[in-house]
């Protein structure tokens, strides 16, 4: 399990020559990876060990963000989150890479390790400091089950418009999986492209707000309140489930109050947050209708939230 | 990339393939969650159900320079409330309703500020008469939603010190401020966050309020007054109600006014009209839409104000032109800023008929023959 959790960090891609190791070992940085074309040189460094990795074949990621564009969504001022959560669902063992400078470094490699893929995150000197600090926070949480929990199959064909239903899924919240044909086990199937969820249909939000009607409110193993720009993610088993919240908008502002709610009770619990000392959950209820609900006062980038029977 | 919210025309082309989502036309199925049983006779809109009383003063405000006689405030609000009761003083008049053990919360409404809001002469008033019936000012909060607004009123120059200011939401959006135990759960279009939190301090802190509202237009729900106020200006998320220009104002305002304890707690209902908007409200961004009343109503039944207010806002608009807050007429709809320059145009569908369904929730008299107006 140990070394399942380890595989999943994000490694930091480092295109700088051998000449910017200070600004690596400053940042407590000993592990890169670097074109193969600088190995040579950075081989010569010490305390930095480098590997060489060619981005030129990995699957290319958003930066993970929120854009506001009000002409574009609505009257109002909804979001719009640059996520890609779907894409490591489609492509599990597949090789990831984000061009993730700054700050945005941080969310990368949370994101990468939410979904336990592997992923580059090339950065620059500014987001030195966040992917560090992001690793170190990563290496500090306790074993898990990685196990995904969901409670919808999904078809899907290999498609863009497919993508783009499964994309819309994950920033809702509607958590799934990739199934071949039903699962009796989870609630509802979506055939991408069967009568049910039609191809000819050319809005995504349209299928996605069906999967949510057939699967009604009340199935749903998580649901945020109080924010829009946070997408969850649940892993676990036997009793136990963490609850991963990514804040899409942390590079601006934190969320300062989200209310979450998990299906099941469970009345125990630890909180792990990034860049938040002394986390502590709020008005803790795990007798809330057959859920268990709580409210997180500050969330940065990255919060676990273990829960247990 | 991706929308989080449902676009209207995504939302009408599903309704239509999907019968489980044609709701267009249907009333919201509203869950509400309390932990505060309902209290039969208690606020609003008793005791005073199908009274008003209406002061108005000349005088009380310049038109000109929209400066307020705060003496001739003081005393609108004395004939006002001795009015309302019956009492013969003002001590009296109060304590029909306030009690020197009470923590009162007396909500403001700052969506114009600083232009058209609750008047701090208005609220100072108040203020002095509770502090008159023994009520310490530390157990006086002056409060809204959005700290950024009564900043920039200015109602600590009107009131004693050790009276509260405070708000729901310090930092925008943030939810900290409201009870997670008491809530209106609604999916109004799709939207991910569907629930609507009332402010801890009705349900944690207040034991009485009074709410003060404006006579104001409202571009999506006709009007905004008593039931808007309290409503709308208690509960979280409560704009992606009108998102879209047919709104869920008609049925929300309502809903959110009758829930428990916000109803039981609200015993009185104090109308600032010295000041108010015709159009593109609540803002009031142009001067030209704003006019001058002159007037303050007094009530425990907030029903029977907002229909008058409806007639206020009415004759105003019609004395100036303007269509009636109840013309539906698509043609009318504009998504641009038209509305703001010309009020033959708005960007929603009004819903002034919000006030006569929450009569139907037990929150007041709409029949304008059965309400008793006193004019002062």
């Amino acid at each position: 399990m140990l070394l399942l959790l380890a595989a999943a960090l994000p490694s930091l891609f480092w295109d700088g020559g051998a000449s910017t190791a200070p600004a690596l070992k400053e940042n407590q940085i000993s592990r890169i990876a670097v074109p193969a074309a600088s190995l040579d040189s950075w081989k010569a460094v010490a305390g930095v060990a480098a590997e060489a990795a060619d981005p030129s074949g990995a699957i290319k990621l958003l930066k993970p963000a929120v854009n506001y564009r009000p002409d574009q969504a609505s009257a109002s001022t909804a979001p719009w989150v640059d996520s890609n959560g779907w894409r490591f669902l489609r492509d599990p063992g597949g090789r990831f890479y984000y061009d993730a400078p700054g700050e945005s470094a941080a969310l990368a490699a949370a994101e990468a390790y939410v979904y336990g893929v592997q992923a580059l995150v090339h950065t620059d000197t500014n987001g030195l400091k966040p992917f560090t600090q992001i690793i170190a926070f990563l290496k500090s949480l306790p074993e898990a089950s990685p196990h995904p929990l969901v409670n919808i199959g999904y078809e899907d064909d290999g498609s863009a418009q497919s993508g783009e239903l499964m994309n819309l899924l994950v920033r809702r919240n509607l958590l799934f999986r990739l199934v071949s044909t039903p699962d009796p086990k989870l609630n509802i199937t979506v055939a991408f492209g069967s009568s049910a969820y039609p191809k000819t249909e050319k809005d995504p939000s349209v299928l996605a707000q069906l999967v949510r009607s057939n699967l009604t409110d009340d199935k749903r193993l998580v649901r945020i309140y109080g924010s829009e720009v946070v997408i969850a993610r649940l892993t676990g088993g036997g009793g136990r489930v963490r609850v991963h919240l990514l804040n899409y908008a942390a590079t601006s502002r934190p969320v300062l109050g989200l209310r979450v709610s998990v299906e099941g009770k469970y009345p125990h619990h630890r909180i792990y947050a990034y860049r938040v000392p002394d986390a502590k959950l709020l008005d803790f209820d795990p007798a809330a209708a057959g859920r268990t609900e709580f409210t997180i006062p500050n969330l940065r980038e990255y919060t676990v939230i273990d829960l247990s029977r | 990339m991706i929308a989080s919210a449902v676009h209207r025309r995504s939302f009408l082309h599903l309704a239509a393939a999907t019968p489980l989502l044609a709701r267009e036309n249907q009333l919201p199925q509203y869950r509400i969650v309390t932990r505060y049983p309902a209290r039969p006779g208690v606020g609003m809109p008793e005791p005073y159900r199908a009274r008003v009383v209406r002061v108005h003063s000349e005088g009380s405000i310049d038109p000109v320079s929209e400066k307020i006689d705060e003496g001739k405030v003081r005393e609108m609000l004395s004939r006002g409330m001795r009015s309302l009761t019956g009492e013969s003083s003002d001590a009296a008049a109060w304590s029909r309703f306030i009690t020197p053990k009470d923590v009162v919360g007396i909500k403001v409404n700052c969506s114009g500020a600083p232009r058209v809001m609750s008047n701090p002469e208005v609220v100072g008033g108040i203020v002095a008469n509770l502090t008159a019936i023994g009520v310490p000012p530390e157990q006086i909060y002056i409060y809204e939603r959005f700290a950024d607004q009564v900043k920039t009123v200015g109602y600590d120059k009107h009131v004693p010190a050790g009276v509260h200011f405070d708000t729901a939401e310090n930092g925008r959006g943030s939810i900290l401020g409201y009870d997670p135990y008491t809530y209106v759960e609604v999916d109004f279009f799709g939207e991910e966050d569907t629930r609507s939190y009332l402010t801890r301090l009705v349900s944690a802190k207040f034991t009485k309020i009074i709410n003060v509202p404006n006579m104001k237009e409202h571009q999506a729900a006709g009007v905004t007054g008593c039931l808007k106020n309290i409503g709308y200006g208690d509960f979280s998320n409560v704009a992606r109600s009108h998102r879209y220009a047919k709104t869920n104002t008609y049925s929300f305002i309502g809903t959110l006014a009758s829930v428990e304890p916000l109803r039981s707690r609200t015993v009185l209902h104090i109308m600032d009209g010295l000041r108010g908007v015709w159009h593109a409200g609540p803002f009031s961004r142009s001067k030209k839409f704003r006019f001058f009343p002159k007037q303050i109503m007094f009530g425990t039944d907030p029903v029977a104000m907002d229909r008058l207010l409806i007639d206020v806002i009415e004759a105003k608009r019609k004395a100036e032109g303007a269509p009636s807050i109840f013309d539906r007429s698509p043609s009318r709809i504009r998504e641009d800023d038209t509305p703001q320059r010309d009020p033959a145009y708005n960007h929603f569908v009004r819903e002034p008929g919000h006030v006569e369904y929450a009569s139907t929730l037990g929150l007041g008299e709409y029949d304008i023959k059965k309400i008793k107006v006193i004019e002062l």
